[in-house]
């Protein structure tokens, strides 16, 4: 977590100036390549139907108008979409993060018979690629009658293997030294990882802050085959459906990359705010 | 989302609990509490991972056909004859299933070196820039990997349609852009027939492997998948570099000034001795594109569906549309157990090389006079 | 590493173990597979539930009014839930013991569900049985069991821009009733921006040219595949020479959704469409004019395809009285025509026929075309077999029909029998 950057030495490079143009022209050519899509995309959002399919590359909408917008917000179900992702990827991420560093608190530190069978077991799932768990898991809940509800989104995301591991890896990495104070203080293993442990914990705490809110706010497939009801659709599920024509026909690319653009909002939020701590340490969340 | 957890270095105060032997005194209700702890996260992997694949390893040996309980008494053992008619059927579920292999082969062929490739470069030139340029590089091409599948997609469509603004920016140039997301033709079939190559040679065209025949197999990724693989590497691209850029940092720039007196050129020193130092990262890099690049589901789910002429069928996308839609829900199973396989088979692939490499060089340390 | 994977055989044994305790106490799945799927019908107080696919706004508004009008008459609580992804909400439904009661079922996906059991038959207690028109009572007919009530239908018709079959300077004289005419028109329409005839690439739009060849894929009787026929090899033939002359194009190649989307941009001077194109002009390109003929005939006279929903029932509904209650009600005439005045669907009835004539006159097209109009094969994993020649005809004017059609051959005598 906590890996610490070197004092980087291009300063001390002697410097060219010339290659250092041409470092910089390239790194500004290809910045713009990545960033161009998204300005597109926001500016796309702001113009009518014709003038976005006829003229795709303006940056600036000849005809500005806020339609898309308002045939999201006040002609369609997106808000509730909104809503959904938002209760879901809440609950997700405060279980995980609850979930994830008690047990690898009790992995860690804590001397139980088994305990090298859980963790193996915990290894051993990480494996399991999740689109093979498709078909599988529409059956599972089924079975146990937590189709179709918001139990059945939220309950098998409230744990994630990648988040136990670094957890666990985590409190391997400090002093016992505080908790032994703590434990001849007289404090049961619950009072020491609360009170204790876990306020130290903040910085691996914060990494799956941002993997589990992150990964459910973009889930897309466990919301396909857990629910059917209108009233569960999420906004990945509901954007996907928009953008498969399964709503309506024709291309409507102006409500189409508003409603992308609005779901990308929350985790360029979280990106920015957290940035530091993203791009400083070397572990990151690594897209499928 | 598969994760690249690394560990961090253990400090030396902080010996395992394993280590830690006096205590062997129990701590009181330390074993009771251990399995309370652990118990929640037993208990909901347990429910949706481990059972959901075994419930699914029966229906894929069961004539369940997707009405009721695939656990009642009425649902019949089969075997192997799910597997055996997407293997070797013969008829149409053999051939879609050959489709979706191809493309995603070919997908992932196209996507884990480019990827790699152009992350390892960002990540070199973004280490290049003084400190204050590199914050903004670095965010500029992260940013795409934050986004989620399903909204990429939808941009993607947008900016590959028929006058979508890449074709805008390719006409700007004198080119005109093909109608990406509706052309099914494979680009190493484009590129052999602007040579006046039309059709394969009896060889090939003659001969099938999985329904698809080996002059289909090479036909390359269609200009539809194509969009798919710029995608896959223009948001992928951004988190590898971050990993990349970590493992550039920790080598530090002593080795590369002991090269520079060396007189060694930028690209030698690069190629000599950065990159060797890089290769733990490359490994990982690489495994995680491998694994990732056998799952796409997304993408095909909110673009195109398999289209045009099923050239973006995936296994994974497969899976689900014969199980969901077309209620062969023992077929679609036995398509991701065997995609699991495959995904299982590279990984393996991929450690066996690994330590391949290792070998090697221990062995060219030992010949080299070394001591081992 | 050898003690941890002994330890993770025994995790997995131990889930092994849960999976088999599963099985015993499952809630979610309704275990009453078994019963006879054509019994009695179920009666409870249970509200229902119609799963729809709606083709927009005015489609929502009309059902929910008339599924009120219908629970005021009725006493019974009915909600319309709007799908985004039919099949898979459908086959969803099915697998969880809880579908919904009624849903838009298409002939294609009939089979599949009345062999897995979760349809419930009910086409013969229907008190307006034979008010049906007999070519869609056979598109809902499996196994001689007529299983639900056709919803409505439509057939396809030629959909012409008035303004620029002028501008070329044809007049009505030049309305194409043969495929020479069509050609002529085609080609008269044809500029450097647009195409003469647009339509999607799939069977279900190039299949009308099959049939004005005479060809077929499923024999009448359902009973042998007959797509490597020569008339279905002269129809895609047809379309081919024109796809490579530049006067008919692919929807797609003009970067459109659909055949009513390239028409209504102007992309295309002409469309082969059903009776929904009219809907979707109106609504989203409300200045375009355009005039609705007959298909032209080709060399085996007039032919075109014919599409249909049905009211499909679940197996596992607690209800079905209420629901065949509620089909007969949606199937009226009274009420088949409101439909048809709200969003334009045709009625499935004979009894409507002359009304809606007289109330949509522009529009005789579409229903004239039911005289002569094939529909689309409805035997078990057909639909799978269109999807496939729906993905080759994408390449249509690069591939010989010959290949196309012999893949289909194949691939339907393994779903129909030679």
């Amino acid at each position: 977590m906590t890996a610490i950057a070197k004092p980087a030495g291009p300063q001390r490079r002697r410097t060219r100036p010339l290659a250092q143009a041409c470092l910089y022209a390239v790194l500004g050519a290809l910045a713009l390549v990545y960033i161009f899509p998204f300005l597109v995309q926001v500016a796309t959002s702001f113009k009518p139907d014709a003038e976005a399919a006829a003229n795709t590359v303006a940056l600036i909408p000849q005809t500005f108008t806020f339609a898309a917008y308002d045939r999201l917000f006040a002609h369609s179900d997106f808000p509730l979409w909104f809503a959904n992702s938002a209760v879901v990827t809440v609950a997700a991420t405060l279980g995980r993060v609850f979930f994830a560093s008690l047990a690898g608190y009790a992995l860690a530190r804590l001397r139980f018979r088994g305990r090298s069978l859980v963790f193996a077991l915990i290894v051993a799932v990480m494996a399991v690629p999740s689109v093979v768990l498709l078909i599988p898991k529409f059956l599972v809940l089924n079975q146990l009658g937590l189709y179709d509800s918001y139990a059945g989104m939220i309950v098998p995301l409230l744990v994630d293997a990648a988040g136990v591991f670094i957890m666990k890896n985590f409190f391997e990495s400090i002093p016992v030294s505080i908790e032994e104070q703590a434990r001849i203080d007289g404090a049961g293993p619950f009072r020491t990882y609360w009170s204790v442990v876990l306020p130290m914990a903040r910085p691996a705490l914060v990494t799956i802050v941002i993997l589990s809110f992150q990964g459910s706010w973009n889930e897309l497939s466990h919301f396909i085959v857990a629910t059917q009801s209108p009233e569960l659709t999420t906004l990945t599920k509901g954007v996907a459906s928009l953008s498969s024509g399964q709503l309506s026909q024709g291309t409507q690319y102006p409500v189409k990359l508003a409603a992308a653009a609005i779901m990308t909002i929350p985790v360029a939020i979280l990106f920015f705010v957290f940035q530091k701590h993203i791009v400083n340490k070397s572990e990151g969340a690594v897209k499928g | 989302m598969t994760l690249a957890p690394q560990t961090p270095r253990r400090t030396g105060s902080s010996s395992g609990p394993a280590r830690t032997g006096p205590a062997r005194r129990a701590r009181r209700g330390e074993g009771t509490a251990g399995w309370l702890f652990t118990l929640p996260v037993i208990v909901i992997l347990g429910l949706f991972l481990l059972v959901p694949v075994l419930m699914a390893l029966w229906v894929s040996f069961s004539d369940w056909t997707g009405r009721g309980s695939p656990l009642a008494p009425g649902v019949g053992f089969v075997g192997l004859d799910n597997y055996a008619e997407i293997t070797s059927g013969g008829g149409l579920p053999e051939r879609d299933f050959g489709l979706a292999m191809r493309n995603n082969a070919w997908y992932v062929l196209l996507v884990v070196p480019l990827q790699t490739g152009l992350s390892l470069f960002l990540a070199v030139l973004v280490n290049r820039a003084v400190l204050r340029g590199r914050g903004f590089f670095r965010t500029a091409f992260y940013f795409p990997s934050v986004t989620s599948s399903v909204a990429i997609t939808v941009l993607w469509m947008f900016l590959f349609s028929s006058s979508g603004a890449v074709n805008q920016v390719l006409s700007w140039v004198g080119l005109s852009g093909p109608n990406w997301f509706n052309d099914p033709r494979g680009i190493v079939h484009v590129a052999l027939s602007s040579i006046g190559v039309d059709s394969g040679p009896a060889a090939l065209t003659g001969s099938d492997a999985l329904g698809v025949t080996w002059w289909d197999w090479l036909s390359g990724p269609s200009v539809a998948m194509s969009a798919f693989i710029l995608m896959a590497v223009f948001t992928t691209s951004g988190t590898f570099m971050l990993l990349f850029i970590a493992a550039l940092q920790n080598i530090g720039p002593e080795i590369d000034e002991a090269g520079l007196m060396d007189g060694a050129s930028a690209w030698q020193r690069f190629w000599r001795l950065t990159l060797p130092q890089l290769r733990p990262t490359l490994f990982t890099v690489l495994t995680l594109g491998l694994i990732g690049c056998w799952q796409v589901f997304d993408q095909i789910y909110t673009g195109t569906q398999g289209a045009p002429g099923k050239t973006t069928l995936t296994p994974a996308y497969l899976s689900y549309e014969a199980a969901f839609r077309d209620q062969r829900w023992g077929q679609g199973a036995a398509i991701s157990f065997i995609l699991f396989a495959v995904i299982v088979a590279f990984t393996l692939f991929q450690r066996w090389a690994l330590r391949e490499r290792d070998g090697e060089r221990r062995f060219r340390k030992t010949a080299n006079g070394g001591a081992p | 590493m050898k003690p941890t994977a002994r330890a993770a055989l025994a995790a997995g044994g131990t889930a092994l173990a849960a999976a088999l305790a599963l099985t015993g106490c499952g809630q979610g799945f309704d275990d009453t597979t078994d019963e006879d799927a054509s019994g009695e019908l179920s009666s409870s107080d249970d509200p229902l539930t119609i799963l729809y696919g709606a083709s927009g706004e005015a489609e929502t508004q009309a059902l929910e009014a008339a599924l009120a009008a219908w629970s005021e008459e009725s006493g019974v609580e009915a909600t319309a839930v709007a799908a985004t992804n039919m099949d898979q909400e459908l086959s969803q439904g099915f697998a969880s013991g809880s579908p919904a009661d009624l849903f838009y079922l298409a002939p294609e996906a009939l089979a599949g569900y009345a062999a897995n059991g979760s349809l419930r038959p009910y086409g013969d207690e229907l008190s307006n049985k034979d008010d049906f028109y007999p070519s869609l009572v056979q598109n809902f007919t499996v196994d001689d069991e007529f299983y639900c009530a056709p919803k409505d239908f439509s057939t396809l018709a030629l959909v012409i821009n008035t303004e620029m079959w002028a501008e070329a300077g044809l007049t009505d004289a030049d309305l194409p009733t043969t495929w020479e005419q069509l050609d002529a028109a085609a080609e008269a329409l044809t500029t450097d921006d647009r195409a003469g005839l647009t339509f999607g690439a799939e069977y279900q739009r190039v299949g009308a040219f099959m049939a004005q060849a005479g060809g077929r894929l499923v024999s009448e009787d359902g009973a042998t595949a007959v797509a490597d026929s020569p008339e279905n090899l002269e129809g895609l033939s047809y379309v081919k020479s024109h796809l490579e002359d530049g006067t008919f194009a692919y929807a797609a190649d003009l970067g459109a959704g659909w055949g009513g989307e390239a028409f209504g941009k102007g992309l295309a001077a002409m469309t082969v469409e059903g009776n929904w194109v009219t809907g979707a002009l109106s609504a989203d390109f409300p200045d375009v004019q355009y005039q609705v003929v007959p298909l032209p005939a080709g060399p085996a006279g007039p032919g075109t395809l014919q599409f249909t929903n049905c009211w499909g029932m679940a197996a596992d509904s607690p209800n079905q009285q209420a629901a065949l209650d509620l089909v007969e009600y949606l199937t009226s005439t009274e009420q088949q025509l409101a439909f048809s005045a709200a969003f334009g669907p045709m009625p499935s009835i004979e009894s409507a026929a002359d009304q809606w004539r007289t109330d949509n006159p522009d529009l005789a097209a579409f229903l004239d075309g039911s005289d002569h109009a094939t529909g689309v094969p409805v035997n078990e994993g057909v639909s799978e077999v269109v999807a496939d020649m729906n993905s080759q005809l994408e390449s249509l004017a690069g591939t010989e029909p010959e290949e196309i059609l012999a893949t289909v051959q194949s691939n339907l005598e393994a779903v129909v029998g030679g």
